[in-house]
C-alpha cells in the first residue's frame, strides 16, 4: 500500500509540477549529504518546482549516471567537494557523455574548495579554464561588501548582470537596480567558442589570486585574469542544446547569503537578490527557460493547396512559415523576437541562395509563424530550406528541409505563338508550305511544254 | 558453317531450296550469336554488369514506371548531390525506350517479364539483328552469296564486337552496333538506287542511333566523307545527290528531336563536314546543270568564282563563328582522338578512363584474330571492281582502323568493317578453290590470251600467267582445308575469349580454388546491400565516379558524382576530399553533406584495382582545379616512386584515401607483418588514427570500406581534440605560451 501510494504521489507530482522540459531528475552532489542543509532555502525553492532531487556523495557505491546507456538523472548540480579526483563514477568522459545525452549541469565552486580534477578537465573540455591548481579568490578593492569583508574585499558586491550584446533575451536580471553578493568567488576565463557565454563578468577592478601562495604580491606574469576577462558566472550551451552552467560562488545561495543584506563602499545597506538570480540561473541550466520548439515547418507553391511538396520548379513562387514556441517556467509561449534581432531562412545549395528575414505572420496561444515569400532561384539543384536560428540564452533552432528544385519541363515553356519574337520564323513557315503547295497546284495543273529541249539533253 | 552452304549450294539448285536454306543458316548464326553471349548468365547470373549499365537499368526502371514524358522531364536528385542531374535531357533514349516497348509489346501479349530480364538480354538479342544486318550489308557489297553468310557469322561471334554486348551488358552500343551497321547498308541501298524512300530511310535509322549513343557521330563523319571522296574521284551523280541530301535534310531533322543532342548539328565542328559536305553537293549539282548549258570557257571561269567565293565565304564564316563563340571548338574528346597525349595533359578526366587508352597490338588479334589478317585482303578485293559502295568500305576501313589503334572502346566500330572485309575475301577463296568446275587446258590457255589486258592491267604478272595448277584436287583441298582449319579455330578462339575475358559482370569476382572449383567474391554486392538496408534514404555516399551508378543501381542511395562525368569541377572536389588531409577534407564533406565514404581496397585480396591505384588520377584531376592546394609531385617519395609503406610521404600518408584504406588493416597481420598484397609492400604497425570519420563497415573481403562521417562535436571542439579525448588523452594545461588569447564578446 505505501509503495502504491508512493508511485501515485510521484506521478501525482511528475504531472503536476512538470517544470522542466527535459523532466525533473535532479541529482545534487556534495561531500556529505547533511551539508544540504546549509542550502535549505535554495534547494526548497527546487523542491518548490517540482524537482525530485537525489543527494550523493561522488564516493557512493551505487552512483551511476548511465543505467543501461540511458540517462538516469535530467540535471546535475555540483556543489563544492573537497575530495580531490571524484572517482571513476565522474570522469570528465562520463559528464561529457551526459551533455551529449541532453542532461543539463550545473557546477558551483568556492574558493574554500578546489574545485575536482575531474571538474576542471571536463570545464577544460568546454574551453573554461579554472585558475592554476583549480583555485584561486577573486578579490575586488572598489565593489566589496563593507560589512563582513572590509578587511579581506573577498565578498564582491555587483550590480545584477547586463544583456552580453544587443538582440539578446535578459534571463538573468532579477530587476534593474538588484544588487548580487558574491563571497569567496573563484574566477574562469573562457574560450573564444560561440558555445560559452559570460552571465556575469568581473568588475574592471577585480582579480583574482590565489591566496596560498600569492598572498603577498601578485607577479604579472602569474596573474590569471583580471577585469572584464575573468568571469564569475558562465553559461554554456551544447548544439544540443544541453546545458552548462558554472556558478564562481557557490556560497552565493547558501542559507547565509541568499537574502543576506550588504552594503557597498559609500553605499547604502541593501537586500541581495541572490536567490531570484539564483532561481533564473538554475531555471536556464535545467531548461526551465530559454527553451524553444519548433511546432512546425511549412513551405508551399505560393496559392498552393499542397503543403511541402519534395519538389519544386525553378522561378516559382514560395510561402515558407515556421512555428515557434517559447517555454517559460511552466508554459509554451508565443515567441518573441528581442529588439534588433531577426530570424532568417537560407535557401541553399552549397552556399546560401537567399537569406531573408521572417517576419512574423501571426501569433496564436502558445506559438509564433514567422514567414516570408520569395521566388525560387533559377538554378536547379537539390536545396535546403534552412533556419539556423543560434543565439545566446535560447536552445538551438537549426531546421533543415531538403527539396529538389527541378528545371523546366519540355511542356512548361510558352508556346511559340505566345511569344512575339517567334512570329517572323512562323510566319515564314506559313510562307514556306504556301509557296509549296501553291507551286504543286501549278505544276500539277500545268499542261507539259513539248520535248523541244530533247535533242539538246541527249548531247 | 560457310563450308556446309557451299557444299550444299553445289548441290541444290532450286531458288526456294536456296531461300530456306538461306533463311535457316541465318536463324542458326542469329541463335549462335546469343548463345555465346550467355556465359555471363550461365555462370554467375542474370545480372547487370559493370557500370554505366547500371545506370541505363535504373532509368529503364523509371521510364517503364513512370511513362515517357515523365522520363523525358525526368530531374534526378539522387547523382550529383547537391547539383541534381536533368537526366531526361542528358541522355541518349534510346536504349531505354527500346527495352520500354518491348516490356510494354511482352505485357500487352500478357508474357509476365521482368524488366530486369529485358535489359539483360536486350544485348545478345540485338546481335542477332546485327548480324543480320551484315549480311544485308555485305551482300551491297558482292554478288557472291556465301560472303553476306560468312559475314553474319563473323559478325555474330567476333569478341570485339561481344566484349561490348554479352548478356547483363546493358550499354547504349548494345544496340548502336546494329544500328550503326543497318544505317551503312541502307546508306549504300540509297546510294546505288539514287532513291529517296532508302535516304528517308536511312535517315530514320540515322535518328534512332543518334537516340541511341553518342558514337553517331562516327556515321555524321564518314558518310560525308563517303560523298566527298567520290566527289573528288569524279564520281558526283545524280543517285548521289538524292541520296545525301535526304539523308541529312532528315537525318539533321531527327537528330535534333533528340533533348541533348538539341542544336548541336548547327552549332558544333563534329557536325560542321555533313554541313560543309551538303553544301558542296549543292554547289557541285549547280555546276553540273550549268555546264549542261554554258560554253566550256565561260564555264571554267564560272567555275573557279563560284568554287573560290563559295569556300572562302564557307570557311570565313566557320571560322568568324567559331571565334564569336556560335560554333563549339572540336571537344576534348575529339582533340584525344588525333593526339593520344592531349588527355593526359589537358583533360585528366577523359585519360583516366581505361577504354579511352590507345590500343595495344595484341587486342587486334584479341579482339578479331584471324579476321584482321583476312581483312586487308577484303579490302584488296574491293579494289579491283571499285564501285561507289566500294569507296566506302575503304574509307571506312581506313577511319575505322585509325579510330581502332587511337582508343581502345573505338575497336567497337573497326569490328563491323572487318567482318565484312573478311567475309569477301574469305568467300572469294572458298568461292575459288570450292568451285567443282574443271576447265580445260586449251581453254584455259585461250582465255589466257584473250584475258591478257585486262590482267596487265591489274598489274600483277602472275595473273597474266595460265593458272592450272590451282585446279587440281590437291591445291584445292589444302587450301580449304586450311580455310577450314582457321575457321574453326577463329570459332574456338572466339569461344574462348567470350568465356574468359568477357563475360565477367565485374560486379561478382570469380577466382578459382586450389581444388579447382569456383569461388565467387560478392563484396560489390554486400556493401551495396548494406547501404541499402543500414542507412537512411536519403544518406548521401561520397566515392570515386567509378562507383557512382553502381551505387544509384544497387544501393539506391545518391551520391556526389558518378561515371556521368559532364562536371569536372564536381568530381575534383571529391578528389579533393580524398586526397586531403582531413583537417581539409571534413568542410568539403560537411558542405556536400556528405554522410557515408565508400572506399574500394584491394590489398588484402590483391585486387588491383582499387582506389589506392587510382588514386594519382584523383590526385590530378583536383590538382587540375586547385594546382595550389593538391599536388602530384607530393604523392611521391624524392626518388620518385609511387609509395604506400613507411616510406611513403607525409601528404600520402596524411590523405584521406591513404588513411581510409589502411585503417586497422595492421589488425590483422602479426606484429611486423602488414603487407599489402597488390602493391607488394610491407606496412608500419602503427596503422593511421582517424579522426573526422568513423569505420561503419568492411566486407568480407575487405574490398569495400564504408565510412560514416562524424557529426560535428557536439560541446564544440574541433574533431581531432574529440577524438583524442576519447582516447582518454588529457588537454595539455600548460597554455602560458604565446600571448593571452582575450575574449571578445
Amino acid at each position: 500500500m505505501r509503495s502504491f501510494l508512493g508511485v501515485v504521489t510521484f506521478l501525482f507530482a511528475a504531472v503536476a509540477s512538470a517544470v522542466s522540459t527535459k523532466g525533473n531528475r535532479l541529482l545534487v552532489l556534495l561531500d556529505d549529504v547533511a551539508e544540504k542543509d546549509g542550502y535549505a532555502k535554495f534547494l526548497g525553492d527546487l523542491t518548490a518546482r517540482g524537482y525530485q532531487i537525489v543527494y550523493d556523495t561522488p564516493r557512493s557505491e551505487q552512483l551511476s549516471l548511465f543505467e543501461l546507456g540511458e540517462r538516469q538523472y535530467d540535471h546535475l548540480l555540483f556543489l563544492p567537494t573537497k575530495v580531490k579526483g571524484l572517482g571513476p563514477k565522474l570522469t570528465p568522459n562520463i559528464l561529457i557523455d551526459f551533455v551529449n545525452a541532453e542532461g543539463n549541469i550545473l557546477v558551483a565552486q568556492s574558493s574554500t574548495h578546489s574545485a575536482s580534477t575531474s571538474i576542471g578537465n571536463f570545464l577544460a573540455e568546454l574551453d573554461i579554464t579554472l585558475p592554476a591548481g583549480r583555485t584561486g579568490l577573486v578579490v575586488d578593492h572598489f565593489n566589496y561588501d563593507t560589512i563582513t569583508a572590509s578587511e579581506k574585499h573577498d565578498v564582491l558586491v555587483l550590480d545584477a548582470p547586463e544583456p552580453v550584446r544587443d538582440g539578446v533575451k535578459s534571463f538573468f536580471s532579477p530587476s534593474a537596480d538588484a544588487v548580487l553578493a558574491l563571497p569567496n568567488t573563484v574566477g574562469h576565463t573562457l574560450g573564444a567558442g560561440h558555445l560559452l557565454t559570460p552571465v556575469l563578468r568581473a568588475p574592471s577592478t577585480a582579480y583574482s589570486y590565489n591566496p596560498k601562495e600569492q598572498f603577498d604580491a601578485v607577479d604579472a606574469d602569474d596573474l590569471f585574469a583580471a577585469g572584464k576577462q575573468l568571469s564569475l558566472v558562465s553559461v554554456f550551451q551544447a548544439r544540443n542544446s544541453a546545458r552548462v552552467t558554472v556558478l564562481g560562488s557557490a556560497e552565493m545561495i547558501q542559507d547565509s547569503w541568499i537574502e543576506a543584506k550588504v552594503s557597498r563602499p559609500n553605499g547604502s545597506k541593501v537586500t541581495v537578490a541572490n536567490r531570484e538570480f539564483a532561481k533564473a540561473l538554475t531555471g536556464w541550466t535545467f531548461q526551465e527557460l530559454g527553451v524553444l520548439r519548433v511546432n512546425e515547418v511549412e513551405h508551399h507553391l505560393t496559392g498552393d493547396n499542397e503543403t511541402n511538396p519534395g519538389i519544386y520548379r525553378v522561378k516559382t513562387d514560395v510561402t515558407y512559415g515556421i512555428s515557434i514556441s517559447e517555454y517559460a517556467w511552466d508554459s509554451w509561449k508565443p515567441y518573441n523576437l528581442p529588439e534588433n534581432d531577426a530570424i532568417q531562412l537560407e535557401f541553399s545549395m552549397l552556399s546560401p541562395f537567399h537569406r531573408l528575414d521572417l517576419s512574423p505572420v501571426s501569433v496564436t496561444k502558445d506559438a509564433t509563424v514567422f514567414g516570408t515569400s520569395f521566388i525560387l532561384p533559377d538554378q536547379h539543384g537539390i536545396f535546403n530550406f534552412r533556419v539556423n536560428y543560434k543565439r545566446p540564452f535560447l536552445s538551438v533552432v537549426d531546421e533543415k528541409h531538403t527539396v529538389s528544385v527541378r528545371h523546366i519541363a519540355h511542356d512548361e515553356w510558352p508556346r511559340s505563338f505566345v511569344i512575339s519574337g517567334a512570329w517572323p520564323w512562323i510566319s515564314g513557315i506559313g510562307a514556306t508550305v504556301t509557296g509549296f503547295v501553291a507551286f504543286c497546284a501549278v505544276w500539277v495543273y500545268s499542261k507539259p511544254t513539248p520535248k523541244a529541249g530533247k535533242a539538246k539533253k541527249t548531247q | 558453317m560457310a563450308v556446309a552452304t557451299q557444299g550444299a549450294s553445289s548441290g541444290i539448285n532450286s531458288q526456294n531450296t536456296r531461300t530456306l536454306l538461306r533463311v535457316s543458316i541465318l536463324f542458326l548464326i542469329a541463335a549462335a550469336a546469343v548463345a555465346s553471349r550467355l556465359f555471363s548468365v550461365i555462370r554467375f547470373e542474370s545480372i547487370i554488369h559493370e557500370f554505366d549499365p547500371w545506370f541505363n537499368f535504373r532509368a529503364t526502371k523509371y521510364l517503364v514506371a513512370n511513362g515517357f514524358y515523365k522520363f523525358w522531364d525526368w530531374f534526378d536528385d539522387r547523382t550529383w548531390h547537391p547539383l541534381g542531374r536533368v537526366t531526361g535531357g542528358t541522355l541518349y533514349p534510346g536504349l531505354m525506350v527500346t527495352s520500354g516497348v518491348i516490356y510494354h509489346a511482352l505485357r500487352a501479349l500478357t508474357v509476365p517479364v521482368d524488366i530486369r530480364n529485358i535489359c539483360v538480354l536486350l544485348a545478345p538479342a540485338f546481335s542477332g539483328l546485327t548480324a543480320y544486318a551484315a549480311y544485308l550489308l555485305t551482300n551491297e557489297m558482292t554478288t557472291s552469296s556465301s560472303a553476306g553468310l560468312l559475314a553474319a557469322a563473323f559478325m555474330g561471334i567476333t569478341p570485339g564486337y561481344i566484349s561490348r554486348s554479352v548478356a547483363g551488358s546493358y550499354d547504349n552500343e548494345a544496340i548502336a552496333i546494329f544500328l550503326l551497321v543497318f544505317t551503312f547498308y541502307l546508306w549504300i541501298k540509297a546510294l546505288k538506287l539514287g532513291s529517296m524512300l532508302w535516304g528517308a530511310l536511312c535517315a530514320l535509322f540515322y535518328g534512332y542511333m543518334v537516340a541511341s549513343w553518342g558514337g553517331y557521330a562516327f556515321i555524321t563523319c564518314l558518310l560525308p566523307l563517303h560523298a566527298f571522296v567520290l566527289i573528288g574521284m569524279g564520281r558526283f551523280s545524280n543517285r548521289l545527290y538524292v541520296s545525301y541530301t535526304t539523308w541529312y535534310a532528315l537525318g539533321t531533322i531527327a537528330s535534333m528531336q533528340i533533348p541533348f543532342v538539341g542544336f548541336l548539328p548547327v552549332k558544333t565542328s563534329e557536325h560542321m563536314p555533313a554541313l560543309g559536305i551538303f553544301g558542296l553537293v549543292q554547289l557541285v549539282g549547280l555546276l553540273q546543270y550549268v555546264r549542261s548549258s554554258m560554253s566550256a570557257k565561260q564555264f571554267q571561269t564560272f567555275v573557279i568564282t563560284v568554287l573560290v567565293g563559295a569556300v572562302g565565304i564557307g570557311l570565313a564564316g566557320l571560322v568568324g563563328l567559331t571565334s564569336l563563340g556560335y560554333i563549339a571548338p572540336w571537344s576534348g574528346r575529339f582533340y584525344s582522338l588525333w593526339d593520344t597525349g592531349y588527355a593526359k595533359i589537358h583533360i585528366p578526366i577523359i585519360a583516366s578512363v581505361s577504354e579511352h587508352q590507345p590500343t595495344a597490338w595484341p587486342a587486334f588479334f584479341f579482339d578479331l584474330n584471324m579476321l584482321i589478317w583476312l581483312f586487308p585482303a577484303g579490302v584488296y578485293l574491293l579494289f579491283q571492281d571499285l564501285r561507289d559502295e566500294h569507296v566506302f568500305v575503304v574509307v571506312y576501313a581506313l577511319f575505322g582502323s585509325y579510330f581502332a589503334g587511337v582508343m581502345v572502346r573505338l575497336m567497337l566500330t573497326l569490328t563491323p568493317i572487318v567482318c565484312v572485309s573478311a567475309a569477301i575475301a574469305a568467300s572469294q577463296i572458298l568461292d575459288t578453290y570450292l568451285s567443282a568446275k574443271k576447265p580445260n587446258l586449251e581453254e584455259v590457255t585461250d582465255a589466257g590470251a584473250t584475258d591478257a589486258k585486262p590482267a596487265k592491267k591489274s598489274g600483277l604478272r602472275v595473273s597474266s600467267k595460265p593458272n592450272v595448277g590451282i585446279f587440281t584436287f590437291v591445291s584445292k583441298a589444302l587450301v580449304v582445308g586450311g580455310m577450314v582449319v582457321y575457321l574453326l579455330m577463329f570459332v574456338s578462339h572466339c569461344t574462348w575469349v567470350t568465356s574468359n575475358a568477357y563475360s565477367s559482370p565485374s560486379v561478382v569476382l570469380a577466382s578459382r580454388m586450389p581444388d579447382g572449383s569456383q569461388h565467387i567474391i560478392d563484396d560489390y554486392r554486400e556493401a551495396y546491400q548494406w547501404l541499402r538496408q543500414n542507412t537512411k534514404e536519403d544518406a548521401k555516399i561520397m566515392s570515386w565516379w567509378d562507383y557512382g551508378y553502381q551505387i544509384g543501381g544497387m544501393a539506391d542511395r545518391p551520391t556526389l558524382v558518378d561515371n556521368n562525368t559532364w562536371n569536372n569541377t564536381h568530381i575534383a572536389t571529391v578528389g579533393k576530399a580524398m586526397s586531403s588531409s582531413e583537417e581539409v577534407s571534413y568542410p568539403i564533406m560537411r558542405q556536400h553533406e556528405v554522410d557515408y565514404v565508400l572506399v574500394v581496397f584491394g590489398g588484402l585480396l590483391g585486387y588491383s584495382g582499387d582506389d589506392i591505384n587510382k588514386f594519382l588520377w584523383m590526385v590530378r584531376i583536383a590538382e587540375g582545379i586547385w594546382p595550389e592546394e593538391v599536388k602530384e609531385r607530393n604523392f611521391f617519395t624524392s626518388r620518385g616512386e609511387y609509395r604506400v609503406d613507411a616510406e611513403a610521404t607525409d601528404t600520402m600518408k596524411n590523405s584521406l584515401m591513404y588513411k581510409m584504406s589502411y585503417y586497422n588493416y595492421h589488425s590483422l597481420f602479426p606484429a611486423g607483418q602488414t603487407v599489402d598484397r597488390v602493391r607488394g609492400a610491407r606496412l608500419p604497425d602503427q596503422g593511421p588514427v582517424l579522426n573526422t570519420i568513423e569505420e561503419a563497415y568492411t566486407t568480407e573481403n575487405w574490398i569495400i570500406r564504408i565510412y560514416k562521417v562524424k557529426d560535428l562535436d557536439n560541446v564544440g571542439r574541433d574533431l581531432a581534440a574529440a577524438a583524442s579525448f576519447d582516447r582518454g588523452q588529457k588537454k595539455k594545461a600548460s597554455k602560458k605560451k604565446g600571448p593571452r588569447v582575450l575574449r571578445v564578446d
